[in-house]
């Protein structure tokens, strides 16, 4: 049992250490938070730029002519803004031609059928947009002007906070701050396994093809190799998602206005406890099935080249539920959508999802986490099987069926 | 593993069969190998020699029989004091050798200071001091085969199995691969080596099998075996003519030097006079015994004639 332990715990720290030192590793892992970096200062640059500009542009100074067939506009707004009344369009829009009138604003009869008319000196693509933008200021200016209601206004411009409540079973729901939390249960899920599985596949497939096997099983029980590259791999991949996470945090902390990002009322959140657990089990449950399917392909295939094209169609299992995403929400009744909350290979994400919204009920829970439970320690068992018997077949598929004749044979 | 009782054989294999599905590629295949002995495994290739290795190590599951090293079947964690060099060969590739080495004296129970003071120093030996950091796959087959050696006799193991370990090797380095097999069976090492090279069996194994599709074909010591395979030969040069005689036949017979098996009860003086009474034109006359080569040609050639018929 040391033994073992200390064999698990070696080659935790060999798989983990050589997949970190791995120069293709770090370019992975780096590259998507120096890309975030990256976009995080265009992102800053753009916004103090079109901050500024539309400041700008909202607060332009210049002088421009206007007609109003609507009478909404004031006029002593429109002075104030640097506006006057013209009388013969046609002279205004030449005026504007020639550049004795820096701008002309044609009001229409009725605004909400007709457009608003705006003719400016051209000042390039970018600061052209100031002609328009005071145009509609002086619009709303006037029109809020003749409402002379802030209650109205409001309402009219969808300047009104609305706070919803909604009861189940006599207790205030929990509404969008109780989906947000167990779904991410769900983006844990898919990041594991979109960062993980091929590292993991490659993993077994590399004792395989350079040859180690024989080396490996007779001197380390297969179950101990399988167990510590499983761990390593999650190792390696909370690594990564700190690395990734890392970018987002400072600028979270630190550029949050600079970089327009929304702003997180945690408060609104509820952990519901039995919605936190059935999802952290689910993910467990789906974390080892599909790491024991895919440390399976990796004994059975020759080459990382020949497992790719089962690696495909499996990854994809993890996305098809989302093909069924409004009924899995509206009617999770429906039989294609119990299918894929029992399927195997669908059930994870099936599962999660209906978790997240609140449509699975605890006996369907229970059931689903079982089976993953049991499903997965039975494909990892197998998995190991193959693994030992079918990691020594060289440069050949293995024949699965194969490697439990011989066993039965030996059990003679 | 510790080694047992020294009278208990430290492998014992008895009736093994192996069956690939509806083949049987090994039957009833017997024989012991005792502690602090050196042990030939022969055979051509296909003849079962790996299959019996990888089954008596657990990697195959035997179709029937007992297969114990050390009274019990083996488990990887007996594995710290077993030295293992299989036909197949290879190691982390992209890794950095001295990575690699320390890592399975990790697994064979070294303390990582002890793997890695021990790997420096067998990388020093054999001469890849300066490609501790290199990667393996930066080296020539012949280093990575070292590599692979030390790998194999990393903490001293108490039994040492060698599937042609001589595979890959320049003369040099087979050499140097000899010395420390001897090295390690002068220190009381039990050693089971695959080989086609016999004149390394003949001086290094105390004992040999030799396999046949499967079947054992002649087992015991070296010199037994030569016994069983006709024992003491003549090695003549002449210049004249030999005789037909019911005392001898010819073996081989070319350009004047001759090889004769002497026939049962035909004692060397009586060859002797026998030659030299014909005017065979004798000019040497040596006993010597068969060679291993020349057992193993006899027994594979039977196989090549029935092909070829």
């Amino acid at each position: 049992m040391a033994l073992a332990q200390h064999n698990l715990g070696t080659v935790i720290a060999f798989e983990f250490i050589r997949t970190i030192k791995k120069r293709g590793f770090a370019i992975a892992t780096l590259a998507i938070p120096v890309l975030l970096i990256v976009v995080f200062g265009l992102l800053y640059a753009s916004n103090t730029t079109t901050k500024n500009s539309a400041e700008a542009q909202k607060n332009a100074q210049f002088s421009f002519t206007y007609s109003d067939a609507s009478g909404i506009i004031a006029p002593a707004g429109a002075q104030a803004a640097g506006g006057t009344r013209a009388t013969d369009p046609a002279a205004a829009i030449e005026a504007v031609k020639n550049g004795t009138s820096a701008a002309y604003f044609q009001y229409p009869a009725d605004p909400t059928k007709e457009p608003v008319k705006v003719y400016g000196a051209d000042k390039g693509m970018f600061e052209n947009g100031k002609y328009e933008a005071v145009a509609k200021q002086l619009l709303e200016a006037s029109a809020q002007h003749q409402v002379a209601s802030p209650q109205l206004t409001a309402a009219l411009t969808g300047a009104v906070k609305f706070d919803s409540e909604t009861f189940k079973d006599g207790k205030t729901a929990a509404g969008v701050g109780g989906v947000i939390p167990p779904l991410l249960f769900l983006v844990v899920f898919y990041i594991s396994m979109i960062l993980l599985s091929n590292l993991m596949l490659n993993s077994t497939l590399e004792e395989k093809e350079n040859r180690v096997t024989e080396m490996i099983l007779t001197t380390l029980n297969p179950t101990t190799l399988i167990t510590g590259k499983i761990i390593s791999l999650f190792m390696v991949g909370l690594v990564q998602v700190l690395v990734f996470l890392a970018p987002v945090g400072l600028a979270y902390l630190f550029f949050r206005d600079r970089l327009a990002l929304p702003e997180m009322d945690l408060s609104s959140l509820v952990f519901e406890p039995g919605a936190m657990i059935t999802g952290a089990l689910l993910l467990l449950g789906g974390f080892t099935v599909f790491t024991g399917v895919l440390v399976a392909i990796g004994a059975i295939m020759p080459t990382a080249k020949e497992a790719g094209t089962i690696f495909g169609p499996l990854m994809a299992m993890m996305f098809i539920p989302f093909y069924t995403f409004s009924l899995v929400i509206s009617n999770p009744e429906a039989l294609i959508v119990q299918i894929f909350t029992y399927f195997p290979l669908t059930a994870p994400v099936t599962a999660l999802l209906r978790n997240g919204f609140g449509t699975l009920n605890p006996i369907e829970a229970i059931i689903v986490i079982v089976e993953l439970f049991v499903v997965g320690v039975l494909i990892l068992r197998l998995a190991v099987h193959l693994f030992r018997y079918g990691s020594i077949e060289y440069g050949r598929k293995l024949n699965i069926a194969g490697t439990f004749r011989q066993s039965e044979l030996a059990a003679k | 593993m510790t080694l047992g009782d020294a009278a208990e054989p430290l492998v014992h294999i008895q009736d093994f069969r192996m069956d690939f599905g509806e083949t049987t590629v090994i039957r009833d295949l017997s024989f012991d190998v005792h502690a602090g002995e050196t042990f030939g495994f022969l055979g051509s290739n296909g003849s079962g020699k790996t299959t019996t290795l990888r089954a008596l190590l657990g990697i195959y599951k035997p179709t029937a029989g007992i297969m114990h090293i050390d009274g019990k079947v083996f488990e990887p964690s007996d594995g710290a004091r077993l030295g293992y060099l299989p036909e197949e060969r290879g190691l982390y590739k992209k890794e950095a050798v001295l990575d690699v080495m320390v890592y399975f004296g990790r697994l064979k129970g070294l303390s990582k200071a002890a793997a890695r003071s021990w790997s420096e120093a067998y990388l020093e030996r054999v001469g890849l001091g300066g490609k501790a950091k290199s990667r393996l796959d930066k080296l020539s087959s012949g280093q990575q085969q070292k590599v692979q050696l030390g790998v194999t006799i990393m903490n001293n193991p108490e039994l040492l199995i060698l599937d042609e370990p001589t595979k890959g090797f320049d003369p040099v380095n087979r050499r140097l691969l000899m010395d420390i097999i001897e090295e390690h069976k002068r220190a009381g090492a039990t050693v089971i080596m695959v080989t086609h090279q016999m004149e390394e069996v003949e001086r290094l194994c105390d004992r040999v099998i030799l396999l046949k599709d499967g079947v054992s074909r002649a087992y015991g010591t070296v010199e037994d075996v030569q016994e069983e395979f006709g024992g003491t030969l003549y090695r003549v040069t002449y210049d004249g003519v030999l005789p037909a005689s019911h005392l001898f036949d010819v073996v081989s017979d070319d350009d004047g030097r001759a090889e004769l098996a002497p026939r049962q009860g035909a004692s060397e003086d009586k060859v002797l006079r026998e030659l030299v009474e014909a005017g065979a034109g004798i000019r040497s006359f040596t006993p010597a015994r068969i060679s291993l080569d020349e057992i193993f040609i006899k027994v594979y050639g039977e196989e090549h004639e029935l092909g070829e018929g």
